[in-house]
């Protein structure tokens, strides 16, 4: 049997999927990517390989993708996360039209056709209002684990109204409803409402055909698919591995490339 | 492990083909002048805006052009614009402002010194567009600042549906000119003289007819030159030296270095694999780490809106000698892309589109120009939806380098020529 993989590396996470010739997942891991984007990328790549009791060399072909693609110095490859996500979530569920990835710091929205082919795709620009960051930096200022803010948001009865995206600003605004009494809930409700209507504007720019799905680090939590669905109005398709949606794709295409050659 | 490598080794478009070395050398001297006339030794500067410019009224009293915009992007390009821009916004200039504004205010605190060139004060400062008004408030800043006199040219915007001018709007702004011309005599010392008007109308007629057929090659395949980026070079000339003998020997000599690369079926790159058409300026300060990024692609802009600015002589727009206020008017009125309306826009971009044959459409927006930017977004809609052409919005800045990104934007491009590629191919097999 032979083997590809996709290491995506991203802003906050990195992760590595390897798939065999028949396209099935053998592994999947996930670091966090620090400082050294490198060296982050080999323990991913690294991890993937134990957890699957296979060797380096049993991996035929490598593609690096996410911001620091071209930090995979071991990669045959590289392609952009746009095309790996439209790919690996086809994989995952061919009736997906519409891509919603929100990650670390940006956020995309992808129009993608039956094929997996990218149609359209729009993404934020050099601000990180509406990003997985903005929600992180409102559980730091709440004192908050990450994992927390989703489903506390679900318990909001009357959430605030930020008064700004800005991932930098959004501190002294939680500290001012703080301030006048608001609850945790309902600030957080806020939050995770502001990061949907920035999102959603996002996506509408590519138009929204269903059945649209949430990809990234940021579809793990359950406040943001609410808020998203909320704001839609249409159900949306969250994947058991969202997270490992574009190094999927990543090892896809390597996938498909690796055969080529054959 | 290869990557490194493969990154040096991917293809980098021809930078200094002859045209660019003349046009370097042209720019010098008109740098060169610019210097001696601050420091005292040259003709009375006439500060102008680079829309439907009208730059043979002032060749006409031997008066020296001088635009602030380019002297903001040369800073930029030369990587210096940063200090100038820190420098207004220390006086109390916003950061959203206008970033050639703030570049071209830092360099009157800087005493004019330009990286380039030692800056004229100016003698006059003629408003000749009045599209941006952001532009009139740098205008009358620069009047406080100088005490030179301001003379303001109202052009209206075209706002009838077939893009023509009403006739009263033609009149309006022919008295206007008539009315500068004692302005000028004032401020040069010189009598008008019709027939030096008309010798400046003639070389500008010429000028903008070799410039028309230049434009027009970028239809071939492939294309001999950058229609963006070698284009935006030439744009320094068109400006500066229209209406005078040097500016029409410019383009002769670049209209036959063309030809020449046509004939040898060259192009800027190695290949031309994607065609391209681009709206809005160029990220001055990353000029050729933006050009690059297209590149690596085989991607050559073979057309762009952003060299129409100044004039759209490629679409029939040629100076008339025989009436040169009349034509001056219908130059700076309907003859310029900025004082056209959005449908226009669409329009112009949509023939570059479908006559030169493009593959995609990108539109780089300006963060601190909201003027230019707005109604962009709806733009790119139209073209890919209804047009159906691959249509990438990205944002940086002209100016500002601040506002640029290296690694979002290269994702954002890459990602979008994947996508083109993946067309492509199965196109090829359909």
């Amino acid at each position: 049997m032979r083997y590809m993989a996709g290491v995506d590396v991203g802003s906050t996470q990195t992760k590595a999927v390897l798939v065999d010739e028949e396209g099935n997942i053998v592994s999947s891991t996930l670091v966090d990517t620090g400082s050294n984007v490198v060296r982050a990328a080999e323990r991913a790549f690294s991890e993937a390989i134990v957890l699957a009791h296979l060797n380096r060399d049993d991996i035929e072909y490598i593609i690096g993708t996410g911001y620091g693609r071209f930090n995979v110095t071991f990669g045959n490859d590289q392609i952009t996360e746009i095309s790996c996500h439209a790919k690996g979530i086809t994989h995952v569920n061919p009736k997906v039209r519409t891509v919603i990835d929100i990650g670390g710091q940006d956020a995309k929205a992808i129009h993608v056709d039956e094929t997996g082919d990218v149609k359209d795709f729009v993404m934020n620009d050099k601000c990180a209002a509406g990003t997985g960051r903005f929600l992180g930096n409102s559980a730091e200022v709440l004192n908050l684990e990450l994992d927390e803010i989703g489903p506390r948001s679900l318990e909001a009865t009357n959430p605030v109204r930020l008064s700004t995206v800005c991932t930098v600003f959004v501190e002294s605004d939680i500290m001012s409803h703080l301030a006048l009494g608001r609850s945790v809930e309902n600030i957080l409700g806020g939050v995770h409402r502001a990061v949907a209507a920035r999102v959603v504007a996002l996506a509408r720019r590519v138009g929204i055909e269903e059945v649209v799905a949430l990809t990234g680090g940021v579809a793990r939590n359950v406040g943001m698919v609410h808020a998203l669905e909320e704001h839609l109005g249409v159900k949306i398709f969250v994947a058991p591995n969202a997270h490992f949606i574009g190094a999927l794709g990543a090892a896809l295409f390597a996938r498909e490339r690796s055969l080529a050659l054959k | 492990m290869a990557n490194a490598a493969k990154e040096s080794q991917e293809p980098q478009s021809h930078y200094q083909g002859g045209f660019h070395l003349l046009q370097k050398e042209l720019m010098n001297d008109y740098f060169d002048q610019m210097t001696r006339a601050a420091e005292g030794d040259g003709p009375p500067a006439v500060y102008l805006l680079i829309s439907g410019n009208p730059v043979e009224l002032i060749r006409a009293f031997d008066l020296l052009p001088v635009f602030p915009e380019i002297n903001a992007l040369q800073i930029a390009a030369k990587h210096q614009s940063l200090p100038f821009i820190q420098k207004a916004e220390e006086v109390g200039y916003s950061t959203d402002n206008c970033a050639y504004v703030k570049a071209d205010v830092g360099l009157w605190y800087q005493d004019g010194q330009a990286p380039m060139a030692k800056v004229p004060k100016p003698d006059l400062l003629l408003t000749n567009y009045v599209g941006c008004n952001v532009y009139l408030h740098w205008w009358e800043h620069l009047a406080e600042l100088s005490h030179a006199p301001i003379f303001d040219i109202d052009i209206p915007f075209i706002r009838t549906s077939d893009g023509e001018p009403r006739a009263e709007d033609i009149t309006y702004v022919v008295r206007q000119l008539e009315e500068l011309i004692p302005v000028f005599e004032k401020v040069s010392g010189k009598k008008f003289d019709p027939d030096k008007l008309t010798e400046v109308m003639e070389y500008s007629k010429e000028t903008g007819e070799l410039w028309a057929q230049i434009k027009r090659m970028t239809v071939n395949r492939p294309s001999p030159f950058d229609a963006y980026f070698d284009a935006v070079t030439m744009m320094g000339p068109l400006y500066t030296l229209r209406g005078t003998k040097e500016g029409r020997d410019f383009f002769r000599d670049v209209l036959k270095m063309v030809e020449e690369i046509k004939s040898q079926g060259k192009g800027p790159l190695p290949e031309e694999k994607f065609r391209l058409v681009v709206e809005g300026p160029p990220p001055w300060p990353y000029l050729r780490i933006f050009r690059d990024m297209f590149a690596r692609w085989g991607a050559v802009f073979v057309a762009s809106t952003y060299s129409t600015v100044g004039g759209l002589w490629e679409f029939g727009f040629s100076h008339d000698p025989s009436d040169p206020l009349r034509s001056v008017a219908m130059h700076m009125l309907k003859w310029n892309l900025t004082n056209r309306n959005f449908l226009q826009r669409y329009q112009q971009l949509k023939s570059y589109v479908d006559e030169w044959g493009a593959d995609g459409l990108v539109i780089h927006s300006v963060k601190s120009c909201r003027l230019f930017s707005a109604g962009q977004g709806d733009m790119r809609e139209y073209f890919a939806r209804q047009v159906g052409v691959p249509t990438l919005l990205v944002e940086s800045d002209l100016e500002d380098p601040r506002y640029f990104s290296k690694a979002q934007m290269r994702t954002r491009i890459d990602a979008f020529m994947e996508s083109l590629e993946h067309h492509k191919l199965v196109g090829l097999h359909t």
